[in-house]
C-alpha cells in the first residue's frame, strides 16, 4: 500500500469515483453520504442516552427502594434527567396535590395518581425515542436512493456507448463503476441504520417496561400509603 | 440536538472522513488493479471469398428467337474484358467444321489447332466445297487475309444454320469449349457481329411457326462456361500464412524464448520475397510491430531476428504452387504475422 493519494478510478478511490460522476449520481451520492453521517451521528448518540438511562434508572430505584423517607428522597433526588426521576415527581406531585385538602378520595387519587404516573413515563419514553425514526427511514430508503443513482449512471455509461461507437470494457466499466458506488453508498448507510433501529427500539421497549415496572411499584407504595390512613 | 447528538456528529464524521482517507490511499484497492487495455486482435477483412475466376461470369441471356435474327451467331461478351470474348466464341467454333465435314475436316482441323493464329481461315473451309485446291495457299498465309471469306457469299446457307444452332443448345459443346479456350486467340472475336457475315446472312424465316415452342424469354440459368483462374484472396492468403507458420513452428520449437517476459505478445509483421521453390529469395523485413508495451519494449528486435532465423532455417518453404503469383498477389511478396510462443 503506498501512501499516494490515489485519483485512479481502477482503485478503489471514493474521491476519484465521485469527482468522475454525473450530477446527478453525485447529488446521491452526497445525499447518501450525508445520510450516513447521520445515521451514525443517531447510533452515536442512541447508545450513549440509551446507555447511560438504563445505568441511571437501575441506580435511582435501588436508590429509591432503600430510601426511608420518600419525601426526603424527592427533594434530594427528583430533579434527575431520568425516566424514572421525571416519573417519580410526576407520582410524588399529584399525590400531594390530592391529599392537600380534607377529604381524600382513595379511588379517585389511585386513578389520578396511576394517570400521572402513566402520562409522564410514555412522555419520556417519546422523548427517548424521538429520531428513532429517522433511522427506519434511512434503513428502508437509502437503498433505492442508492439504486437510483446507479441506474441513472449506467443509463448514462450506455449512452457513452452509443456516443462513443465502442462498446469494449475500458469505456464501460469506469461508468458502472461509478454508479454502482452509489448502491454501495447506500448500503453503506443503510445496513447500519437498520441494525441500530433494531436494536435500540429494542432498548427504548426495555426502557418502557422498566418504567412501567417501576411506576406499578410506587403506585403500589403510594396506594398502600393511603389505605393506612395518614 | 442534545450533547450526545453532538458528540455522536463528531464521531461520526471523524469516522467518515477516515475510512474515505484510507479508501483513497487505497487501503482496499487491489493490489495490483488490472488495467484496462485491449489486447491487439488480428482482423482481417475479407471482401471477396474463395477462388475466383478471372474472367468475368458474361451472363447474357440468350438470344431471344424472332425470326430473321434466327441465323446471328451470338455476339462476343461487351468488349471491357478481354478473355470472356475466346469463352463465348469458342462454343460456336467446334461444331463449325461439322456442316462441311466431308470435303475440308482433314485440312482445316489439324492446322487451327497447332497454331493460333491462322484461326482465321476457319471461314475458307466453307468455300471449299466449291474449290478445294487453293486451300493449301492460302492457309499458311492465314493474317494477311481476313476480308477472303466476303467474295463467297453463294453458300454460306450452311454456315449460319450451323452457328444458330449451337447458340441454341450451348451446353453440350461446353466441355469441348474449355480446353481449347487458352489456344483460340481474340483475333477472331469479331466474326460475329462483322458487317459483312451479317450481310451474308439469309434473313427469310425458314422456321415453323412452332418455333418457339419450349422456349422462355426469362434469362437462362446456365453457367458461363468462363475458365477458371487461380485468383487470390484474404482466406487463401491467410491459409498459406497457416501453412508458412505451421511449416517454420519446429524450427521456432527450438529456439530458447524463456526469459523474456512478455515478448508472446508481440506480433511482428515480416516481409517474405519467395522464390518459386519456397526458398527466402531476401532476408525477410519487418514491416510492422504491435502489442510492444514499455514492459516487453527492449525484445522487439529480438522476437524479429528470432523470427527470420526461424523462416530461413525451415525454408524452403513447401507452398502451393498456384498462388505463388496470380493477378491479385500471392506467396512470392507476402506478409508474415510471426510471434514466438
Amino acid at each position: 500500500m503506498n501512501p499516494v493519494f490515489n485519483m485512479d478510478a481502477a482503485t478503489l478511490s471514493p474521491v476519484a469515483l465521485f469527482l468522475q460522476a454525473d450530477v446527478v449520481v453525485k447529488v446521491v451520492m452526497a445525499g447518501l453520504l450525508v445520510a450516513s453521517i447521520w445515521t451514525w451521528t443517531l447510533i452515536v448518540a442512541f447508545w450513549r442516552r440509551l446507555g447511560r438511562i438504563r445505568k441511571g434508572m437501575a441506580r435511582f430505584e435501588r436508590d429509591f427502594w432503600k430510601a426511608e423517607d420518600i419525601d426526603a428522597f424527592y427533594k434530594a433526588e427528583a430533579d434527575q434527567d431520568l425516566p424514572s426521576a421525571k416519573v417519580f415527581a410526576a407520582g410524588v406531585k399529584e399525590w400531594r396535590r390530592s391529599t392537600a385538602g380534607g377529604s381524600i378520595d382513595k379511588g379517585g387519587t389511585r386513578e389520578r395518581l396511576a394517570t400521572a404516573m402513566g402520562a409522564a413515563a410514555a412522555g419520556e419514553i417519546d422523548r427517548i425515542s424521538d429520531k428513532l425514526n429517522i433511522l427506519a427511514t434511512i434503513g428502508s430508503v437509502a437503498p433505492f436512493v442508492g439504486l437510483f443513482g446507479t441506474v441513472w449512471g449506467i443509463m448514462r455509461s450506455f449512452t457513452g456507448i452509443a456516443q462513443a461507437q465502442n462498446s469494449s470494457l475500458a469505456v464501460v466499466a469506469p461508468g458502472i463503476a461509478e454508479a454502482l458506488f452509489a448502491t454501495a453508498i447506500g448500503l453503506f448507510a443503510a445496513i447500519p441504520a437498520v441494525i441500530a433501529y433494531n436494536r435500540f427500539s429494542h432498548g427504548v421497549n426495555r426502557i418502557e417496561a422498566a418504567l412501567g415496572r417501576f411506576a406499578d411499584g410506587f403506585h403500589t407504595t403510594l396506594s398502600r400509603q393511603l389505605d393506612s390512613g395518614r | 440536538m442534545d450533547r450526545a447528538e453532538k458528540i455522536g456528529l463528531g464521531v461520526a464524521v471523524v469516522g467518515h472522513v477516515v475510512l474515505l482517507g484510507l479508501l483513497s490511499v487505497g487501503f482496499l484497492a487491489t493490489p495490483n488493479p488490472a488495467k484496462l487495455q485491449q489486447t491487439p486482435m488480428e482482423v482481417s477483412l475479407v471482401k471477396d471469398v474463395a477462388l475466383e475466376a478471372t474472367a468475368p461470369q458474361a451472363v447474357t441471356p440468350p438470344a431471344q428467337s424472332r425470326a430473321p435474327d434466327t441465323g446471328e451467331p451470338e455476339d462476343a461478351a461487351p468488349p471491357a474484358a478481354a478473355e470472356p470474348e475466346p469463352a463465348a466464341e469458342p462454343e460456336p467454333a467446334p461444331p463449325e467444321p461439322k456442316p462441311a465435314p466431308p470435303k475440308p475436316q482433314p485440312r482445316p482441323e489439324p492446322k487451327p489447332e497447332p497454331k493460333p493464329a491462322p484461326a482465321k481461315p476457319q471461314p475458307k473451309p466453307k468455300p471449299a466445297p466449291v474449290k478445294p485446291k487453293p486451300e493449301p495457299k492460302p492457309k499458311p498465309e492465314a493474317a494477311e487475309q481476313p476480308a477472303k471469306p466476303t467474295p463467297k457469299p453463294s453458300k454460306p446457307a450452311a454456315k449460319p444454320r450451323a452457328e444458330a444452332k449451337p447458340a441454341d443448345r450451348p451446353a453440350p459443346s461446353k466441355p469441348a469449349a474449355k480446353p481449347q479456350a487458352a489456344a483460340r486467340p481474340a483475333a477472331k472475336a469479331g466474326r460475329g457481329s462483322d458487317e459483312a457475315s451479317k450481310a451474308e446472312r439469309p434473313r427469310g424465316s425458314r422456321l415453323g411457326s412452332d418455333f418457339l415452342k419450349g422456349l422462355t424469354s426469362e434469362a437462362s440459368t446456365s453457367t458461363s462456361p468462363a475458365p477458371k483462374a487461380a485468383k487470390i484472396d484474404a482466406r487463401a492468403m491467410a491459409g498459406i500464412e497457416d501453412a508458412i507458420k505451421r511449416q517454420i513452428q519446429p524450427c521456432a520449437d527450438r529456439q530458447a524464448t524463456t526469459g523474456m517476459p512478455g515478448a508472446n505478445s508481440i506480433v511482428s509483421v515480416l516481409n517474405l520475397r519467395l522464390n518459386q521453390d519456397g526458398s527466402l529469395a531476401a532476408t525477410p523485413r519487418m514491416v510492422r510491430q504491435t502489442g510492444v508495451t514499455d514492459e516487453n519494449d527492449r525484445y522487439k528486435q529480438r522476437v524479429i531476428d528470432l523470427g527470420i532465423a526461424a523462416l530461413k532455417a525451415c525454408s524452403p518453404l513447401k507452398l502451393p504452387a498456384e498462388y505463388y503469383s496470380t493477378p491479385t498477389g500471392g506467396w512470392n511478396n507476402i506478409n508474415f504475422h510471426w510471434t514466438i510462443r
